[in-house]
């Protein structure tokens, strides 16, 4: 029988720096998120059950109750390995709002509902039709996550169904997507609001090298009025990327 | 620059007019005590009144007048509760509309003689007082229940995404250049 994360009763999981993710303790560490939906997988991931403390109930008797983890796999979610990477802040936390650009299918959609919770809200925006229909799918079971199928470009079609978030978190993978973020955030993000945005250095300019690349696109969001706190690339999880963390300071003239 | 008379909000849960009572002026704008004072229900709920607040009649009435903002056409809806809720206007006496979306303001503009619309991208001013009230609509609202919006956010985002993506002509993906 292969696989590390086999035989959960001797998985402990503990707590990760950052607020409403997990770390599973088995053979080998692995990330994880507290499942909102308890029973399913969204893409296939590995789950892990960990038993809670039995509680002692009114009658005497004690309960035992279980808590559900889904594994994160940060070769195919950027935030993930953002996070294995080490950055300091990603703003996400539990009873966040949180404005998602670049939904896909909803796979690493459905991690930051987890970590967010019931308290918090997902606006996952994506405008292909077909990953939209998995997103919309998804979204059926977690109801924390607000499905929107409309072009990034264009936030006012979509100003209807979004209010103030606290932080917005992009990976559109276009030319021109600080622009996209910055019409997003004059929009709907709160001041002092976070920015966490995945770079892919191929998909801006694919003649310059990266990091000349990675040092434009700050500069853009620069001038968006987003103050650059930390950059950092994604090896060796992917080749080329990088994740930048900022603020949004709109008082920034 | 124009002073702004009334703001449009258009949410998850209905129309909503407001009465601008007082407005930064442009140079000091940008300042932090200003943006400050924009976060603060205290501070900001000085700046603008509620003139009126149309909720949806039903879900069908809501679907539909989303579509039809997002695309900046002028509902009836929309267009009874603006002349119901707006003062009397002529050519000469004018009044200064706060809109969102260009394109819903050039709608207006077709429809009403005595109304001039700035939007967000026109006026920094408008673009800030337009945040203030989507930042502290479920207490600006009158008559809206702790989670209302975002209810009605929930409901509406997959009734608008399932419909686009029905009535898509193309079957397979959207390809973006």
């Amino acid at each position: 029988r292969g696989g590390g994360a086999k035989g959960g009763a001797k998985t402990i999981v503990e707590p990760h720096r950052h607020a409403g993710i997990f770390v599973a303790r088995g053979k080998e560490d692995m990330l994880v998120t507290k499942n909102m939906a308890p029973g399913e997988s969204v893409y296939g991931e590995k789950r892990i059950s960990v038993e809670n403390a039995p509680t002692t109930n009114e009658d005497g008797t004690t309960s035992a109750t279980k808590t559900e983890y889904r594994v994160w796999n940060p070769f195919r979610s950027k935030l993930a390995a953002g996070v294995l990477g080490g950055l300091d802040e990603i703003f996400i936390k539990p009873g966040s709002k949180v404005l998602y650009i670049g939904a896909a299918s909803g796979t690493s959609v459905s991690h930051v509902a987890d970590i967010v919770g019931p308290t918090g809200t997902v606006f996952a925006v994506e405008f292909s039709h077909r990953s939209g229909r998995d997103l919309i799918n998804m979204a059926t079971h977690r109801t924390n996550v607000i499905p929107i199928i409309e072009d990034a470009r264009h936030p006012l079609r979509y100003r209807m169904l979004v209010s103030m978030v606290d932080v917005i978190f992009a990976d559109v993978a276009q030319p021109d997507q600080a622009r996209i973020v910055g019409l997003n955030a004059h929009l709907f993000l709160k001041v002092g609001g976070g920015v966490v945005v995945s770079i892919k250095a191929n998909c801006i300019d694919s003649t310059a090298p990266a990091e000349q690349v990675f040092a434009r696109e700050v500069q853009k969001m620069r001038e968006e009025r987003i103050k650059p706190l930390e950059q950092l690339t994604l090896e060796p999880f992917e080749r080329d990327h990088c994740i930048v963390a900022g603020r949004y300071v709109r008082s920034m003239s | 620059m124009a002073a702004v008379d009334y703001l449009l909000h258009e949410s998850s849960v209905g129309y909503a007019i407001f009465e601008v009572v007082h407005q930064a002026d442009t140079v000091g704008n940008r300042l932090k005590e200003v943006q400050d004072a924009a976060q603060d229900l205290s501070k900001f709920g000085k700046m603008v009144k509620l003139v009126n607040f149309a909720p949806w009649r039903d879900a069908a009435e809501a679907l539909e007048n989303t579509n039809l903002v997002s695309e900046g056409v002028l509902s009836d809806y929309l267009k009874s509760n603006l002349e119901l809720n707006l003062p009397k206007t002529s050519k000469k006496k004018k009044i200064v509309l706060g809109v969102s979306d260009k394109n819903l303001a050039g709608s207006i503009k077709a429809s009403f003689d005595g109304v001039d619309c700035e939007t967000g991208e026109t006026s920094e001013i408008v673009a800030d007082l337009l945040r203030g009230i989507r930042y502290h609509a479920p207490k600006l609202l009158k008559g809206l229940q702790e989670g209302d919006v975002e209810r009605a956010q929930l409901g509406l985002g997959h009734a608008y995404s399932r419909a686009k993506v029905k009535f898509s002509v193309q079957k397979n993906d959207n390809h973006i250049i």
